[in-house]
This record gives C-alpha cells, sequence and structure tokens, in this order.
C-alpha cells in the first residue's frame, strides 16, 4: 500500500478533473478528456505516470468505442478517469488495475448521465429566457453562455469530487487482508480490446477502410510477437 | 469588420450553453457578438434581428462552426435577406456535422490517440502524449481559425468554398489510416497490459475479448462496453469464490 495523497496533490487532481470535464464538450475540446490524456496527467501529479499511461490506456480502449455526434449520449470517462488513476495508485499492480478501470466504467456511465442533466438544464434555462432572446440583447445571450459554462464547472467538479472520494473509499476499505480478484485486469482488457475493435469496425463499413483496419490488426499482431521473440 | 481575434477565442466555447433547445446556437450567437458590434452603430434594427438570428437553433462540428459562423455575419454586414440567412444557417448544419464527424472524431482522434497507444506500448513514455495533444491543438486552432476566415470570406457563397477546400477531400482519405491505427493499437496495447503475460492471463483476456465481441454483436443496443464490463467483472468475482 502507498501513502495517502498530500492535500495539495488531492487540490491539483481536483483541479485537472474540472479541467478535463469542461474540456469534453463546453471548451476548448482539446483532447484533455481523453481518458490516456486525463490518466496519465492525473498519474503525473501522483508520482506515478507509469500508472497513469496503463490505466489511461485501458480506459481508451472503451472509450474508442465512442463516437459523440450531435445529441448522443455517451459515457464520459475524463474525470472517471481520476479517480481510476487515484485507486490504481493505492492498490497493488498489475491486479489493481482491473479494480481501478471498473471503478472507472462505473463513474463514466454516471459522469454520462450528469452530461444530459447539464443539457437538460441549460434547456430550461433557455426557454425561461425565450422572451428576453427575442428582444436581441446580447446582454441575454452572455448570461445564458456563462450559465452554462458555470454549470458545466460544477457538474465537471462535483463528477471530479465523487470520482476521488469513491477511490479513496474503495482504497481505504480495500485492506491487506482482502485479495483482489486477479482475473479482474486480463477482463478489463478483454473487454476493452473488444470495445475497441467494434467502435473501429462501426465506423468503418465496408469499405477500404475496413481492409486498412484487418491490415493494421495484422501489423499490430505482427509486432507483438516481435517484442515478444 | 472588427472583432475576428475574440470571436475566434469565443469560438472555442461554441458548445459552452450546449441543450435540446438550441444546440449550439447560444454559443454561436456568442461568437458572433463581436463582430455584429459594428452594426449597431450603423443600423440598430439590423444588429437586434442579427442578434436574435444569430443565437437561433444551430448544430454542426464544433471545429467548423467558424464556417457558419463568419458566413452569416458576412451576410447580416451585407444586407442579405433574414430570411436567406437562416436558410443557409440550415442548410450547413448537416454537412458541417457529417464533415467534421468524419474528418475529426473519426478519424484525426483515433489517429492522434492510436499512435500515442502504440508509441506508448513499445517505450515511448509519456512526453509522447505531450507532443501528440499538442500537435493535436495545433491543427484544431489552425482548422478554427481556418473555418472563421473563409466563412467570412465567401459570405453566402460558403457552400462553394467549402466543396473546394481540403475538406472533402480530408473526409474521404482520412478513413484508411484511422482504420489502420486502430488497429495496430488494439493487440499492442492488450499486450503490453497484460505484460508480463502468463498464460491464465491471455486465456482470461482471449475468452473475455470474443464473449463481448459475441455480445456487441448479436446482444443488442443495450449491451454497451461498460454495462459489459460491469458484468464480466461480476462473473469474474463469483469466479473468484467459487475457483480456489
Amino acid at each position: 500500500m502507498i501513502a495517502p495523497p498530500s492535500v495539495l496533490t488531492l487540490g491539483l487532481l481536483l483541479c485537472w478533473g474540472t479541467v478535463v470535464g469542461l474540456d469534453l464538450a463546453s471548451v476548448p475540446q482539446g483532447l484533455l478528456a481523453r481518458p490516456l490524456v486525463a490518466a496519465s496527467v492525473a498519474g503525473w501529479f501522483l508520482g506515478d505516470v507509469e500508472a497513469g499511461l496503463r490505466v489511461g490506456a485501458l480506459l481508451e480502449l472503451f472509450a474508442l468505442d465512442v463516437l459523440p455526434v450531435g445529441a448522443s449520449r455517451y459515457p464520459e470517462y475524463g474525470p472517471a478517469s481520476i479517480g481510476a488513476v487515484l485507486l490504481a495508485n493505492a492498490l497493488p499492480a498489475p491486479a489493481g488495475m482491473g479494480v481501478a478501470a471498473l471503478l472507472g466504467l462505473g463513474l463514466a456511465l454516471f459522469a454520462g448521465w450528469t452530461l444530459d442533466w447539464l443539457r437538460h438544464a441549460n434547456a430550461r434555462h433557455v426557454h425561461r429566457l425565450a422572451d428576453a432572446l427575442h428582444t436581441g440583447s446580447p446582454a441575454v445571450i452572455r448570461r445564458l453562455q456563462y450559465a452554462g459554462l458555470g454549470r458545466d464547472t460544477l457538474r465537471s467538479l462535483g463528477v471530479t469530487t465523487l470520482a476521488m472520494l469513491s477511490a479513496l473509499l474503495i482504497a481505504g476499505w480495500w485492506g491487506p487482508s482482502t485479495p483482489l480478484p486477479p482475473q479482474l485486469t486480463p477482463v478489463m482488457v478483454g473487454v476493452g480490446a473488444a470495445a475497441a475493435l467494434t467502435g473501429a469496425l462501426r465506423t468503418a463499413g465496408t469499405g477500404r477502410r475496413l481492409a486498412w483496419l484487418g491490415v493494421g490488426v495484422a501489423a499490430g499482431l505482427a509486432l507483438v510477437f516481435t517484442v515478444a521473440a | 469588420m472588427r472583432g475576428r481575434g475574440r470571436a475566434l477565442l469565443r469560438l472555442l466555447a461554441v458548445q459552452g450553453a450546449w441543450n435540446y433547445e438550441r444546440m449550439t446556437g447560444i454559443g454561436m450567437g456568442y461568437a458572433a457578438e463581436p463582430m455584429l458590434e459594428d452594426l449597431q452603430a450603423t443600423s440598430p434594427a439590423r444588429h437586434l434581428e442579427a442578434t436574435v438570428r444569430s443565437a437561433e437553433f444551430f448544430n454542426c462540428h464544433p471545429y467548423l462552426a467558424g464556417l457558419a459562423l463568419g458566413a452569416s455575419v458576412r451576410a447580416e454586414h451585407e444586407g442579405v435577406p433574414g430570411a436567406q440567412i437562416q436558410r443557409l444557417r440550415t442548410a450547413l448544419c448537416s454537412p458541417l456535422g457529417a464533415l467534421g464527424d468524419q474528418v475529426f472524431w473519426a478519424g484525426l482522434v483515433p489517429i492522434v490517440i492510436c499512435l500515442a497507444l502504440v508509441t506508448i506500448a513499445l517505450g515511448g513514455g509519456g512526453l509522447t502524449l505531450v507532443a501528440a495533444v499538442l500537435s493535436y491543438n495545433v491543427i484544431r486552432m489552425v482548422v478554427t481559425r481556418w473555418a472563421l476566415v473563409t466563412g467570412l470570406g465567401a459570405g453566402m457563397q460558403v457552400g462553394t468554398a467549402i466543396s473546394a477546400s481540403w475538406l472533402p477531400r480530408a473526409a474521404a482519405r482520412i478513413a484508411a489510416p484511422a482504420g489502420f491505427a486502430a488497429g495496430a493499437a488494439v493487440p499492442l496495447v492488450a499486450a503490453w497490459l497484460l505484460a508480463p503475460a502468463t498464460m491464465p492471463w491471455i486465456m482470461a483476456a482471449v475468452a473475455s475479448a470474443v464473449a463481448a465481441l459475441a455480445l456487441f454483436r448479436w446482444g443488442g443496443a443495450r449491451w454497451t462496453s461498460p454495462r459489459v464490463a460491469l458484468l464480466f467483472a461480476v462473473v469474474a468475482f463469483l469466479w473468484t469464490r467459487v475457483v480456489p
């Protein structure tokens, strides 16, 4: 077991999670919300970049299944990744990675629901100010925009807080006497790989991209065997 | 026309008030405001109408919103009838959404992320990721600026400008490298995550992958990847209890 992170580190993680949550849809949509990025930076804050990269890569396999188009609903992996890395940092590797990823997936589903809540809350606000919007006042538009950004900031902060609290509670509960289920990590890796392939197949369709996907899988397998040899 | 720089910055938050009522409409109105300020002095009535129109329903890929924003703002300054501007905005929603999704969400993002994953799995480390994120954001900013400038330059002819631009060609060509990158990344990352691979772990991973692929293929839409993972985790926990 590793010593719990300092208050400063927890504060940094909270700020980072809020930024990551905002990045997904509101601003600036610059890849920060991808689990690989969010988790790796969180791992760096915790002094364990390797754990961050591994948890991030595992959750990224699941995220590759998601195409965030239009008004579709999807899990939000960014703040969830931070909770997952916090837990992975506290549990023994490599079995802890599976438990951490499991927490990340649950949190990602919950965070996805909060996105839906945010969109409804923004819509209700727009509805309330519909008459004022028709007057052509830029101040009303600004008010709605800032309120939307404020709501997303609070949402991201809340989701990150929940993610971190969950991780700390589970890490505290999972004492040395409670063994980690060893099969969980390979099961998560297997399902994650299947999810990423399913996502790639879905967008590939039947055309040239499907052939290139096949070539890519063959090249990846060849590299795996070359490195293993 | 003043306010282009502020409009560009505001475009980065075009989805800041995304909602089921007007989708990115409020964000578009917010981004348009600095470029419509000139109208307030020359034609206050037109300014009011343009402001109302700018925040009406709109939805497209956020990186390409500048094309519609620039085109509609230029049209407002040129005194194009409001109904025509509304039709232009409506007409741009689907193509800009589809092109953006193809080029960025299904193209560039998987390429950048999968290349980063491959490099990390081969021992590249965290700096690879920093380079990937920086490169991606440079492209994102260049595209956002290009979209606004092109929209402002083309006005009501923005459809022709889009057709003649790099966008449709990129949408057609980016699919192959994205497929290749995703295909290469999956086995490499899986092997890296399982390392040092033991036979029970490899068997558990392969069995889970095959069962998950079958559920995704034939199980219906309710079997999303997190749900399947949660179900399999329960099975793994029970397995731990049953098999010593």
